[in-house]
């Protein structure tokens, strides 16, 4: 089966009186790495079981190739998934656990031999085909849940959390291999994770969720640098995007109490908004919004900074511009490449 | 450290104090009638297999009664088993229409006073002949073990993670086959103490068996009584029924020993009707 | 809520569950309405010819029957000393044993030994070779100790004090278990903190173990008072319920009248109070289940 394509349309999701998502539109390409990031509770698993057809949507359709498939069961979509927990079975071999999808639409006994070996051979556990998931290691047992949901090679491939249970150094490593096998098998992938890093760096394409929506969709590059609202903002980057509140009026922005002249937000007439600046694009000159040093980490090459601006903190990623020393006054210069703008009101981009 | 070995000393006395009967019933079992009567009583004496012998082979033999303690709680675990197992997997983890009150009326079944039942099970099974008959005894201990094992099973299948059977949908294994290769596995343990319990506590009944038995099914516990009369009671003999009667349970308990305080607080801890 | 809601699924449940349900509702529920419409018939084995619909006039006569009244007493006097006494006795245990990590593998296998055995055979045992006059060995104690000897069965008294010994004897292990498992579940770390905020040993139980064990104690409780109420054949080997009606308790007195005295309609209603009696006490249990 080749790479499947996913849509939904206007997915509600309700729990009691609790409105877990909130009308989800989505369309997953052909092949396509997505990622669902997002918040704990912001939605993005329960998208997943629904595309899965573990859960059920009270509204909404979900279409595979076009196909509306809302009211398949899990079995009769052509769909693998790897769970958080792995869910191997405990009490079958590894060799068992690969083989039981295949078993399950009575493959023959030959053809399950073949494909298990190969399915193993391709995420490197041929050698653990006799263990118990119990003997195994986290990382096998990843390997191996990863092993039982290629095995059928299925249109579709749901991915929940699969790293989080790894530890940091072998995340990294299982990350890269995980794109690796997508693009080998040419499988349309859906990764849910809370993870930015593993999102960004994934991704084809990724979703970003809160509260039970979906704020923005884009590639991993549009999505960073120009995140769609003030939530995106605030949810991207480690650390986030400092963000100031701010009042525009003919080019002059009045943050904290201090005005100062941009001529590049000009064009934003008079409103109030939201300034949102990366630590790594803060730089210090000598006009700006003045700001004083409080604190001063070094991290090797470079320096993270805490500023105040008026009662305001601001993180600060200084790289060659010299160690400030602590309770120094700087003055953070504003310009239209390193400033997002935010509505204060919709919290849309501006 | 004097205040360990008195600790020591005291929690010695509690398995004394708890051992004591039964020891103490062993002791009598190898004894003569005579040493039995003696004052003091005796800890050291000549020891004998007559009673043994007597239970076993005598003319006051406990094989029948042996037997048919086997055939009824037998019957009633192998029985219970079949209808417990799927009726707890529901309860447990299908969205089952009416589940929290399935689930309170089967505990309520469960606390019933033997009392209350036996009664209309007399007169029952004398109208339709199955007083003294195993088919009647089976049924009625159907009454208890029943709802003891599914409330036992129901915790048994909770513990099992969620995504198993969400991992085995995946897999299209569809929903009887999930039961079969990918849950019922997993409870192997549960199902064997639950086994266990649903054997014990059928051969441990006395109140049914003693009113709905009779001469031809008359379970090991009703036969001690074999022993009292009003004129004498042939104590050495009954302390040796009473150990053979008494030994399967003794030796399924101690199998089942770390599974006996989830057994006995079933229906308790957690259950099923919460979901 | 069930996590996956799909089609076909209330079917599947409905297919597993309802043979068990069926079976249960014909093997208990409707004896259970044969027992109540027994009780409202004139019925005795021994004089047959009686028989007929007797409408509320057993339960009328339970209002003037002095016996039926000091059994129901003495229920409740079996049921509270018994639960008091093993909940008592259990958690002293189990918070002693908990200091000794040595001998509780010892412990736990002598605590099996009263549970799994039959209640007639404690019964017998205790009759027979603990209580039973001059050869008993609770005689012998009391005699080696110079506090004479006593008729532990026979006389009334006595013989109500030994049931509920018995009892207590067969059950305490079980509240000792439950109790001692979920002490030993406690984490060490509350009650170092606790000895830093210069709380003493009392204090410690008082604020700290007993406010965290108090579910499994309700539990305890509960189980225990189930048990208690549906006691038979350990009271019946040892007393028979005698000496007289001194032991009868509500299981004693439903089972003589009817199986004894053959007048089964009088004794199902007995065992009809009995019946309501104790489903109260399941509804209790599952309005506390409902509340956690």
């Amino acid at each position: 089966m080749s790479a499947a394509s996913v849509s939904l349309a206007g997915i509600v999701k309700r729990h009691g009186a609790v409105t877990a998502l909130a009308g989800i539109d989505l369309e997953v390409a052909p092949g396509e790495f997505f990622s669902l990031l997002g918040p704990s509770g912001s939605g993005k698993t329960t998208t997943l079981r629904i595309l899965a057809g573990l859960e059920r949507a009270d509204g909404g359709t979900v279409r595979m190739n076009g196909k509306d498939i809302t009211s398949l069961d899990p079995g009769e979509r052509d769909v693998a998934m790897v769970f958080q927990s792995y869910a191997l079975y405990p009490h079958m071999t590894v060799r068992e656990n690969i083989a039981f999808p295949l078993r399950m639409i009575g493959v023959s006994k030959e053809k399950i031999s073949q494909s298990v070996k190969e399915a193993a051979a391709r995420v490197r556990i041929e050698h653990l085909l006799e263990r118990k998931p119990g003997q195994l290691s986290g990382g096998q047992q990843q390997r191996c849940a990863l092993a039982r949901a290629i095995v059928r090679k299925p249109a579709l491939f749901l991915l929940d959390e699969p790293l989080s249970n790894l530890d940091a150094k072998l995340r990294v490593e299982t990350r890269v291999e995980l794109k690796r096998l997508q693009r080998a098998l040419n499988v349309t992938a859906v990764y849910v994770t809370h993870d930015q890093e593993e999102a960004l760096s994934l991704s084809d394409r990724l979703a970003v969720f809160m509260e039970g929506r979906i704020v923005q969709v884009g590639t991993p590059e549009e999505v960073f640098s120009r995140p769609a609202t003030v939530e995106v903002a605030g949810f991207l980057g480690n650390p986030p995007m400092n963000l100031l509140p701010a009042r525009l009026e003919n080019g002059r922005a009045t943050v904290e109490g201090v005005a100062i002249q941009v001529d590049a937000l000009k064009a934003l007439g008079s409103r109030d908004v939201t300034l949102g600046i990366r630590p790594s694009a803060v730089r210090l000159a000598a006009a700006g919004v003045p700001a004083t040093v409080t604190m001063c980490e070094a991290l090797g090459e470079d320096f993270f900074a805490d500023l105040t601006v008026g009662d305001r903190l601001v993180r600060a990623k200084l790289n060659g511009q010299g160690r400030p020393a602590e309770g120094m006054r700087v003055h953070i210069e504003l310009q239209t490449e390193n400033v997002h703008v935010f509505d204060s009101t919709t919290g849309r981009r501006l | 450290m004097i205040r360990r070995a008195t600790l020591l000393v005291l929690s010695l006395l509690i398995v004394l104090v708890w051992v004591f009967p039964v020891a103490w019933g062993l002791l009598t079992s190898f004894k003569t009638e005579r040493d039995v009567l003696a004052y003091p009583p005796q800890v050291v004496f000549e020891p004998t297999l007559v009673n043994y012998q007597d239970v076993f082979v005598g003319g006051a033999s406990i094989v029948p009664n042996l037997v048919s303690s086997l055939v009824v709680s037998g019957f009633t675990t192998a029985l219970t088993m079949l209808f417990a197992i799927p009726a707890a997997y529901a309860l447990a983890r299908l969205d089952l229409p009416w589940k929290r009150a399935g689930g309170f009326w089967v505990l309520a079944t469960q606390m019933l006073p033997p009392v209350g039942l036996v009664i209309p099970y007399f007169l029952l099974l004398r109208q339709v002949g199955w007083t003294d008959t195993y088919q009647g005894l089976v049924l009625v201990y159907l009454t208890f073990a029943l709802p003891f094992a599914i409330w036992l099973l129901v915790s048994y299948f909770e513990e099992i993670p969620r995504e198993m059977e969400e991992a085995a949908l995946l897999d299209r294994a569809g929903r009887l086959r999930t039961l079969w290769h990918v849950i019922l596995p997993q409870a192997k343990g549960g199902i064997a103490v639950t086994i266990i319990f649903v054997f014990l506590n059928s051969w441990n009944e006395f109140l049914f068996a003693v009113v709905l038995g009779g001469n031809t099914v008359r379970p090991v516990t009703v036969a001690m009584f074999n022993f009292i009369s009003l004129e004498q009671t042939q104590w050495g003999r009954l302390a040796a029924a009473a150990m053979v009667g008494m030994a399967p349970v003794i030796i399924l308990g101690l199998l089942a020993q770390k599974h006996i305080v989830k057994g006995l607080t079933v229906g308790a801890v957690k259950g099923g009707g919460r979901r | 809520m069930p996590a996956f809601a799909r089609r076909g699924e209330r079917r599947f449940a409905l297919a597993l569950f309802l043979p068990a349900f069926l079976l249960l509702v014909a093997t208990t529920t409707l004896p259970l309405v044969y027992l109540v419409w027994s009780s409202t018939q004139r019925m005795d084995l021994s004089m047959p010819w009686m028989s007929g619909f007797a409408g509320l006039e057993n339960y009328a006569q339970l209002g003037g029957d002095a016996r039926f009244w000091s059994s129901l007493w003495l229920t409740f006097v079996y049921t509270g000393a018994t639960v008091v006494l093993q909940v008592a006795i259990g958690l002293g245990l189990a918070l002693l044993v908990l200091q000794i990590r040595f001998a509780q593998g010892v412990l736990r296998i002598g605590a099996i030994l009263p549970i799994v055995l039959a209640p007639v055979v404690a019964g017998l045992f205790w009759r027979s070779l603990v209580l039973a006059p001059d050869f008993g060995i609770m005689d012998f104690i009391t005699r080696a100790l110079g506090l004479g000897s006593y008729n532990w069965l026979g006389d009334p008294q006595l013989a109500l004090v030994s049931v509920i010994a018995i009892h207590t004897w067969q059950w305490t292990p079980f509240a000792f278990l439950v109790l001692l498992a979920s002490l030993a579940a406690l984490p060490p770390d509350l009650y170092e903190a606790a000895r830093l905020d210069r709380a003493g040993p009392w204090q410690r139980f008082r604020h700290i173990t007993l406010p965290m064990i108090r579910p499994a104690i309700v539990i305890v409780v509960i189980l225990r008072m189930v048990t208690a109420l549906s006691a038979f054949a350990a009271i019946f080997a040892a007393t028979g319920g005698g000496p007289g009606s001194a032991t009868e308790i509500l299981n004693l007195y439903a089972y003589r009248l009817s199986f004894t005295e053959l007048n089964i309609g009088y004794g199902s209603a007995v065992a009809t109070v009995l019946l309501f009696l104790t489903l109260s006490v399941a509804f209790l249990l599952f309005a506390l289940r409902r509340a956690r």
